[in-house]
Parts: structure tokens; C-alpha cells; sequence
């Protein structure tokens, strides 16, 4: 289970930030409701520059857009109006330069780890032998080690997530994408992981952007966080968390920046939940 | 529990005597009740209380199938079976030929889909038997009615479970290999082949098994000469109920060594092997 590096820093400063890596300006998102036919609003007129190596942790309210906006980068999900741009290129659909990480883990069961984690590199024609050395590098940083010729049914879910975050490495995309990524694992499992894994996203050197619901978890892992309101999806806070890595959750520094972000979040659920409660002829 | 504790405590080697003892044991747990059935069988008829001539004992359906092996020109019980294997087995093939490309572009192709799907569930109930008597006005007696008969009992079996198959795959999984830049062709096969696999393995064997079940009433109404259901159905005008239960029991034990051994074998190499050991995770 331990993810020891070779070297581990002690309280890394968090890098200067880079040069602007992906670019959203103006971004629209809407859609049809299916079941009443109204035109919803999902995101409206959302800036936001990520830059090269940043860690960036967006948060917001369920259901306001976040893991759209993800898609967007991943090139999955189409943009009503406005320009996503990433190293000046306007991102149209998905590719190997952004690798991608789900909540429901989403291995390939029918192959081992060492399969699944090669996978990537098979599909960009990489030498069998190549591609098995760069898979057994992040096996060990991810703490797989001994479990390469395991199936995925074999697996708990902390370590099949271990997987699926070492493949999205392995064909070294220079963007992590990171759906929810503990949102499926146990407490115990999770702080684990965020623990074990700090070390792990400042060797990548990746631009790393992560979607999730825990505030505790986007301010102990990213270099900046961004809240999101509820629907239409606007940034209400996006502020960078200078505190040294690795971070302990009962560093008051830590504690802190967790109690200004769940402040801007909780009054933005309070004002989801009174606006539904209006809509909702029940609710009163 | 006694296994898992038997295996922790003598290792490896034990743990791979203990799980052939197990499957002896499984072995002997199936055969038991199908030869006590037998036994009362045999001993019913024998004590009178069928008419043997209605009921044969299993001693002297055994006999009599030997007896058509051995004791004829050539082997005239073999030719049978040759016949309504090679016939289910074509038909099979066909349909696995055409329902499988088919299925996978069902199962990808929403607007296809949504069109063809109420017209595949209005077929799929429809016994393919009842089709019979229309080839026989087109194609005459013969292997090419047995065979678009038993085509049609074995077709949407294949198709439905194939379609189910690709449209269960979940988008995310898609996703991922297309975040890994995978060209279309490695979708397709590194992805969405083996993860419709164990669906389109219960699709062949459903068709399989209706293939066989529709070749015993297709050739009853269509064979001319040879075939386990012509078989049956000739026997009929001599009162020969040995021949007859000849058959039936071949039909038994035939469809029994498809569904077991040969599916079987498939997916103890593939589908057991990925998804058997969720008992381990933590």
C-alpha cells in the first residue's frame, strides 16, 4: 500500500505559476430538459485560465456544471458559445495531450493493472517493452506495486482508483483530468489516498485540473480553488492556497482556507435550496 | 469456508488438490441423481408398472442405439447425427455471421436502434418453427429449409444479447480510450468486443440452444432422409419407441456437451477469469 518515493521534499514550496495552459472566455453551456422541452442553463459566461502545472480544484453545489465544464476540456462535451483554448488551440474534441480520471474508476477488466496502466501507450504504437518500463514507473508511485498482474475484480476500490490515475499518467498527457476522484471510496480510503498521493501530482509536473465535492479534499490537494455557483455556473471564488506540501489536515493553515471556502459554498447551497424550495410546490 | 481454510494452511499445491477434489465432487453430485433416475426408470418398467412398449428401459434404448452404431450398414445412427449437427451448426454460423456485425451496429447507432428495435421484439417472441411451412413452399423439403428454420431460432438470440451488450457498455469507458488518442479500430476491438464479450457469450449460447430445439421440429416437417428429428418422427409408423427414445436422448446429451463443455471452455479462458474473484477485494 505505500507509495514511497525515492526522495520525498519537505514543504515544497507551491511553484509560481506558468504560463496561461488552458483558456476559457465566455463559455456557454445549454441544453434541452427532455422531459419539459425548457432550454436550461447550464454554465453562463464563465472565464477561467489554467496555467501550465497549476493544480486547480473546482467546487461548487451538485449539479452546477462542474464536471460539464470538465468535459468540455476533455473535449467530450460541445460548447454552445464562447472559446476553449488550450496552448492557444481551441480544444474540439479529446486527446492523448489530456488524460482523464473518473469516479467509477472505469478499468478494463479483462486486463491485468500492468495491461490496463499500458494500454495508453499500446494505443500510440509505444514498444511493448517501452511501455511496460513507463507503466512500472507510475505502478510505484501510485503504490501498485506487487499487484501488476492482478485483475481489476481482485481489487478494492482505493486501489483500483490507484489504476485508473497511473493510466491516465502512464501516456504522459500534460493534462490530468480528475473526475470526483475519491468520490466512490470510503473516508478511510480516501484519506489515504489524498495523503499518499500528494507527492505523486508534484512529480507529474502535469497541469492538473480535479472536479469534486469535498472541500477538505480540493484544499489539501490544489495549488488554487475555484467555487462555482449553482446554475448558471459563474466563479464566485478562486483563490490560491499557499500553504507548503505536503499539508496535514489539522494544519490550521489548512483548517483556515477549509472554513473561507465551505462559508462562499454553504451560502450558495443555502441560496440553491431556497430557490428550489420556491420552484417546488412541496417545499415550503 | 473449509476450503478457503484448507488453502491458507497447506499452500499452493494443496489449494489446486482441493479444487480438483471439489470439481470431482461436483461431478459426482450431477451424475448421482440423473443415474438414480435411471434406476427407477428401469425398474419401473421392469416391475411392470409402464408398458414397456410405450416407456423402453434405458437398458434397451442403450441397446438399440449400440445396435444402430454397430449393427448397421453404415453406422446409420452416426449419419443422423452427423446430419442434425451439421445442419444446427450451419445455422448457427449464419447467425452468428450475420447477427453479430449487425448487433454491434445496433448497439452503437442510436437512430438505427430506435427503428429497428420494435420490429426485433415482435420477432424475437415468434417460435421460428412456425416459419416452416413457408420455406417448404419456397425451398421444398430439404437442408435449406431445416437450415433458414433453425437460422431464424438462433438469429435473435444472438442479435438481442449482442445489441444489450454494446449499449451496457458504459460512455465513460469509451471515453477513456478515446482520451488515449485510440483510432476507431482500437475502440473496437481492444474495447468494445471484450466488454460486450460475456453478453454476446449468453447470446451464442441461447442461440446455439434454439438452433438444436427448432432442428427437431424442422426436420420432423422438412428432412427426407437422415437427421435425429426425421429420426424420431419416422420411427412413429413401426411403433419403434427404442429408436425414438434413442433420439431423445441424444438430443439431451448433445445440447448438454454445447452448453457445457464447449461454451464452457470459452469462458473459463475469458469471463471467469476477469470477473471471479470479486470475494477478494477489500
Amino acid at each position: 500500500m505505500s507509495a514511497e518515493p525515492a526522495f520525498k521534499p519537505r514543504l515544497a514550496a507551491i511553484p509560481d505559476p506558468g504560463e496561461p495552459k488552458i483558456v476559457a472566455e465566455g463559455i456557454n453551456k445549454t441544453f434541452i430538459n427532455r422531459e419539459n422541452g425548457e432550454e436550461v442553463v447550464a454554465i453562463e459566461n464563465l472565464d477561467l485560465t489554467i496555467r501550465d502545472q497549476e493544480f486547480v480544484a473546482i467546487i461548487g453545489p451538485s449539479g452546477c456544471g462542474k464536471s460539464t465544464f470538465l468535459y468540455m476540456l476533455a473535449g467530450f462535451e460541445d460548447i454552445s458559445a464562447g472559446t476553449l483554448s488550450m496552448d492557444g488551440h481551441p480544444v474540439t474534441g479529446p486527446g492523448p495531450d489530456r488524460g482523464i480520471v473518473f469516479q467509477e474508476f472505469i478499468l478494463f477488466p479483462w486486463r491485468t493493472v500492468l495491461r490496463n496502466i499500458t494500454l495508453g501507450l499500446e494505443m500510440q504504437k509505444v514498444p511493448r517493452a517501452e511501455a511496460e518500463a513507463a507503466a512500472r514507473k507510475w505502478i510505484g508511485l501510485t503504490g501498485l506495486t506487487g499487484f501488476e498482474d492482478a485483475y481489476p475484480a481482485t481489487l478494492s476500490g482505493g486501489m483500483k482508483q490507484r489504476v485508473a490515475i497511473a493510466r491516465a499518467l502512464a501516456y504522459n498527457p500534460e493534462v490530468v483530468l480528475l473526475d470526483e476522484p475519491f468520490g466512490a471510496l470510503d473516508v478511510q480510503t480516501k484519506f489515504y489516498m489524498i495523503r499518499d498521493l500528494q507527492t505523486l501530482w508534484q512529480e507529474a509536473h502535469k497541469t492538473i485540473v480535479m472536479v469534486t465535492h469535498s472541500v477538505s479534499e480540493a484544499v489539501i490537494m490544489a495549488d488554487r480553488v475555484v467555487v462555482f455557483s449553482a446554475r448558471p455556473a459563474r466563479i464566485i471564488y478562486d483563490e490560491r492556497i499557499d500553504i507548503a506540501r505536503p499539508r496535514d489536515a489539522l494544519d490550521p493553515k489548512v483548517i483556515d482556507r477549509q472554513r473561507e471556502v465551505t462559508e462562499v459554498l454553504s451560502a450558495e447551497v443555502d441560496k440553491q435550496m431556497r430557490r428550489e424550495a420556491g420552484r417546488n410546490p412541496l417545499g415550503n | 469456508m473449509t476450503d478457503i481454510q484448507i488453502e491458507r494452511a497447506d499452500g499452493r499445491a494443496s489449494a489446486l488438490a482441493a479444487g480438483s477434489a471439489r470439481r470431482l465432487l461436483a461431478g459426482i453430485r450431477f451424475v448421482a441423481p440423473v443415474f438414480g433416475m435411471l434406476l427407477v426408470w428401469e425398474l419401473v418398467v421392469r416391475a411392470g408398472l409402464v408398458d414397456g412398449r410405450v416407456l423402453p428401459p434405458p437398458s434397451l434404448i442403450a441397446a438399440r442405439g449400440f445396435e444402430m452404431v454397430f449393427d448397421t450398414e453404415h453406422a446409420v445412427l452416426l449419419q443422423h447425427i452427423g446430419h442434425s449437427l451439421y445442419r444446427a451448426v450451419a445455422a448457427f454460423a449464419i447467425a452468428v455471421v450475420v447477427a453479430l456485425p449487425l448487433g454491434f451496429w445496433l448497439g452503437l447507432n442510436r437512430t438505427a436502434y430506435n427503428w429497428i428495435s420494435p420490429i426485433l421484439s415482435v420477432l424475437l417472441p415468434l417460435p421460428a418453427v412456425a416459419w416452416t411451412p413457408i420455406f417448404l413452399v419456397t425451398l421444398g423439403h430439404g437442408d435449406a429449409t431445416i437450415i433458414s428454420v433453425c437460422f431464424l431460432g438462433a438469429v435473435f438470440p444472438v442479435l438481442y444479447s449482442t445489441i444489450q451488450g454494446v449499449r451496457a457498455i458504459p460512455p465513460h469507458t469509451i471515453w477513456v480510450v478515446r482520451s488515449m488518442g485510440a483510432p476507431r479500430h482500437a475502440i473496437f476491438t481492444k474495447v468494445l468486443v471484450p466488454a460486450s464479450l460475456p453478453t454476446v457469450m449468453t447470446g451464442f449460447k441461447l442461440g446455439l440452444a434454439h438452433s438444436w430445439r427448432t432442428l427437431v421440429a424442422a426436420e420432423m416437417l422438412a428432412a427426407l432422409s437422415y437427421g435425429l428429428g426425421y429420426m424420431i418422427f419416422a420411427a412413429r409408423q413401426y411403433m419403434d419407441t427404442q429408436t425414438m427414445f434413442v433420439g431423445i436422448v441424444l438430443l439431451a446429451m448433445l445440447g448438454f456437451i454445447f452448453e457445457h463443455f464447449l461454451f464452457g471452455t470459452v469462458e473459463r479462458a475469458t469471463i471467469r477469469r476477469w470477473y471471479a474473484h470479486h470475494r477478494k477485494g477489500g
